[in-house]
């Protein structure tokens, strides 16, 4: 996209007026979609994400601009552009750049862009029977599937020799949606999206897919004979794997430089102190190969890396950006991530999960008296400096005398972050990740939550269903 | 760019009918963090979107590569599309409205203001919260603003284009007395500068952040609940969302067979107005259609859903000019909503009230609503409202209820009335009772 040569001279005019770290993202990406309603095709599309965004530092302060127009004349205008908003002396010119080495940790032998439009359509007609086979009362089913393919150039430099890195990123997501009509105008949803970093061979051999589609159906059904969730302090089961997006929001957002670097989490002055029970640990991990969350390089070319956030209860890490780690005087660790080059990067998740207990996931809700087991969700959200968090439990169930019983929707989890992690007293062995889209300061990027079985001993749940009794 | 060769192309390809259009804008924003320039960026972008009628299918592209392969690149893709879609379209393109509607709503003024004044109103946002009160730590403050232009042809020789221009301010502010951090954050969006007022706009945003000090979660149980505007306004949005036509006709809207029937309280008139000059004003839609004025609610009857040309012909009516992109199709879209508000000032409306809630912030509504069934539960905060008055803040509290119910159940809306930074107009709104959670 970009040729070394042209590269050096934008890098020196985005540095002329004293910037001491200069870096340009270059990015095409080729998406498609394939959406099926009812069985029919309803879409495809294809689309060509394709520019530049150009960052310059300088200390604490970050300038950033992109383009979409790779022009030598372009690119030259937005680095003068955007290095005018600095006044100073040049510190340094650039005089060479030399390519990185990067090694691919993701490999892919049978990509996603190779396979024929027919294969998908066809593929996601067999979701769509297997759906539809569950029950007469589901009125609408939506399968999708969706890939893309992302070539990257990074092009940085700190000092007079500048470093060049090229990526490349794929991956796929089958999405499945079903509708199940009830009684007068009741309407219950239920979705799977399973996604990763690779070919098609998981999606057809390794992914039990005409399982999963079945599943989207009968969770569907199952829905509307589910009752009304009682509202009050209760104890919660959350099942192993999307589970983990409670560690999501409630902690992970708040562990993040981008929030914990100017003093706006509630974590930002934890490390080494005990910020959860004492049985929890946790990691994030963008090594794990072809996981959805994964990479060979982070946005800023740092390779990927293992952080752990968590040891026995106490906070050990941060994830860590080159920006907000000059505020902490941090290495960046290979979290920074951003959508595409319309946004700066910053310090993201990749795969988070809290680590494998000692208990047996049984055995967890054979010894809860009352409470609700969660067994997915639909997500959550958080705002960092209070650490208040919300998530929403898309299939939930009432835990009597230790045991699953009836099904109850319209569920919400809401609590702290600092209390919610103190108040985990149960956790599995049966460690599982599950896939989703974040969306924070750098945009929508995918994620892995994870965690085994837990319990949490209380925590505030929403509902319309009255107290539980 | 000569779109003419994109036409040619798409003909001598075997494309009947075909449309394009270019969206170009250009944006700056700056956000100040402890009295310096925290991060300032400036951007241009464009992009294409293309599509046309193939073997008698409807097929689409998109890039944001301006070169000499677009068009072939587009021409290409609405083959590859229109090919392997099932649905055989019976519309066409859109020949073009007997009238279009056109307003110049790019602000001059928004434009000419330098760049410098701006700023100084930023830095003076940030002073004027650390000075409002010593218990402020942090302030995040910033200014963006976006011009952008579109363009619209197609091959029915229909030409339109569209030019505005907005900015938005925003601020939050970070409080903290020993281990209690509370934090609120406002966004003020228009077009005309001058219209904006930062010393209102500062105090509210550190009033409301003191106020939260002490909050916790109350009884949990059912209350008169008054919404203020920005909640009754996420819900109103989602409440429409349910009267796009497309998911009424695949069967998994909640108002699907209520059209003419009365499906919320007397009080409760909702009108689209996207020919309302204003920063949201919008003369076409994705189809080339005039948009037009109409009313959705009236007194509590549902009037009409939004429609594009596909969803209309469905239904046997006229399209209502909602088409907007939806990835690679064409879907349906609404804006500039006006919410009719009541007569009585906000304390008037809270007066009768001997026990309720007042929900001023929440949480988790993107994934706490199940559009289809208008099911919602979500992290809320707010007051207790005791005697007709505020009294003690709520936090960590849960909102829940269902959006057919909420809307019937509406008791009044008072005439504190604005327009929110997503294009809707309507003020606080008096729920009859509410679950919440807490305690």
């Amino acid at each position: 996209m970009i040729s070394k040569s042209l590269a050096q001279k934008v890098l020196n005019a985005a540095l002329a007026t004293g910037g001491d770290y200069a870096e340009i993202y270059a990015e095409q990406k080729e998406s498609s979609s394939i959406v099926l309603e009812n069985g029919k095709v309803d879409s495809v599309g294809g689309h060509l994400t394709y520019g530049a965004g150009i960052r310059i530092l300088q200390g604490l302060r970050s300038v950033y601009g992109y383009t979409s127009d790779l022009s030598e004349k372009s690119l030259l205008s937005l680095a003068t552009k955007l290095a005018a908003s600095y006044e100073g002396e040049r510190l340094f010119t650039v005089t060479s750049i030399k390519k990185q080495r990067v090694k691919v940790i993701n490999k892919i032998e049978d990509s996603l862009m190779d396979v024929p439009t027919e294969e998908k359509i066809s593929y996601l007609k067999e979701c769509y029977e297997a759906t539809k086979s569950v029950d007469e009362r589901l009125v609408r089913i939506q399968d999708a599937f969706s890939n893309y393919r992302t070539t990257i150039e990074i092009f940085s430099a700190e000092g007079e020799e500048g470093k060049q890195f090229e990526n490349c990123e794929e991956r796929g997501r089958l999405v499945m949606v079903a509708f199940a009509a009830g009684e007068g105008n009741q309407i219950e949803t239920a979705f799977k999206g399973p996604g990763r970093y690779d070919g098609w061979n998981y999606f057809t051999k390794v992914l039990d897919y005409k399982d999963k589609a079945k599943q989207v159906g009968e969770k569907a059904i199952m829905m509307l004979s589910a009752k009304e969730c009682p509202s009050g302090n209760y104890s919660v089961v959350i099942a192993n794997g999307w589970g983990g997006v409670l560690f999501h929001e409630a902690c992970g957002h708040s562990l993040e430089a981008t929030a914990t670097a100017k003093g706006l989490s509630v974590f930002s002055d934890s490390i080494g102190k005990q910020i959860a029970s004492p049985i929890v640990s946790a990691f994030d991990d963008g090594t794990i190969a072809n996981e959805w969350g994964s990479n060979n390089i982070d946005s800023e070319g740092h390779v990927t890396q293992k952080n752990q956030l968590i040891k026995d209860g106490i906070c050990v890490g941060f994830l860590v950006d080159k920006a907000n780690g000059r505020r902490l005087n941090m290495e960046a660790n290979g979290c920074s991530r951003r959508q595409s080059y319309r946004y700066a990067p910053t310090s993201r998740m990749s795969n988070t999960y809290i680590a494998a207990g000692k208990d047996d996931p049984e055995q967890i809700i054979k010894d809860t008296k009352l409470g609700i087991y969660v067994a997915d969700f639909g997500g959550g959200s958080v705002e960092p400096t209070t650490g208040e968090f919300n998530f929403s439990a898309s299939e939930a169930y009432i835990i009597r005398d230790g045991k699953i019983c009836e099904p109850v929707k319209g569920c919400t989890l809401i609590g702290s972050g600092k209390e919610v992690l103190m108040n985990i007293d149960r956790v599995g062995n049966d460690v599982a990740l599950g896939q989703g889209m974040c969306g924070s300061l750098s945009g929508s990027i995918p994620v892995n939550v994870g965690q085994p079985t837990l319990r949490i001993s209380r925590i505030t749940v929403g509902g319309r269903g009255g107290k539980l009794e | 760019m000569n779109f003419d060769k994109f036409f040619a192309l798409a003909k001598e390809k075997g494309i009947t009918e075909a449309q394009i259009q270019v969206s170009k804008s250009t944006a700056t924003s700056v956000k100040l963090f402890k009295h310096e320039i925290d991060s300032y960026s400036v951007n241009d972008s464009q992009a294409i979107i293309a599509c046309g009628i193939y073997n008698g299918k409807f097929g689409s592209g998109t890039t944001q590569k301006f070169g000499k392969d677009s068009f072939e690149f587009l021409v290409n893709q609405i083959i590859m599309t229109a090919t392997y879609s099932e649905k055989m379209n019976d519309i066409g393109l859109f020949k073009g409205s007997e009238k279009y509607t056109k307003k110049n709503v790019f602000s001059k003024e928004l434009e000419e203001t330098p760049m410098a004044k701006k700023l100084e109103v930023l830095r003076s946002i940030e002073d004027g919260i650390y000075a409002f009160d010593g218990r402020f730590t942090e302030a995040e403050v910033s200014y963006s603003e976006r011009s952008s232009s579109s363009e619209f042809y197609n091959s029915y020789d229909l030409k339109l284009k569209q030019k505005s221009n907005y900015f938005y301010v925003y601020a939050g502010a970070v409080a903290r007395v020993g281990e209690e951090t509370k934090t609120f954050g406002d966004v003020f969006l228009d077009n005309t500068f001058s219209k904006f007022n930062k010393d209102a706009f500062v105090k509210g945003i550190c009033e409301k952040t003191l106020s939260k000090f002490g909050g916790a979660p109350c009884v949990s149980g059912k209350y008169p609940t008054v919404l203020s505007r920005d909640i009754a306004a996420d819900l109103v949005a989602c409440f429409l969302s349910s009267a796009v036509a497309d998911e009424v006709q695949r069967h998994s809207s909640f108002l699907e067979g209520k059209l003419e029937q009365k499906i919320a309280s007397s009080k409760v008139t909702i009108e689209e107005k996207p020919l309302t000059k204003n920063v949201f004003f919008s003369y076409f839609d994705d189809e080339g259609v005039a948009t037009q004025n109409k009313v959705i609610v009236k007194n509590g009857v549902l009037k009409q859903f939004f429609y594009n040309r596909e969803t209309a012909k469905k239904d046997g009516v006229e399209t209502t000019g909602n088409a907007s992109w939806e990835g690679s199709k064409i879907g349906t879209d609404f804006g500039n909503i006006f919410v009719k508000p009541g007569k009585q000032s906000f304390d008037e409306m809270i007066s009768s009230i001997k026990e309720g809630v007042y929900i001023t912030e929440i949480a988790g509504l993107g994934t706490g609503m199940n559009s289809n069934s208008g099911d919602f539960s979500c992290q809320a905060e707010g007051y207790m409202i005791r005697d007709g008055k505020l009294a003690e803040p709520l936090n960590l509290i849960t909102l829940s209820g269902n959006l057919l119910k909420m809307f019937s159940d509406v008791k009044a809306f008072d005439n504190n009335v604005a327009m929110t930074s997503d294009a809707i107009s309507i003020a606080d709104v008096y729920i009859k009772k509410m679950s919440i959670g807490g305690k």
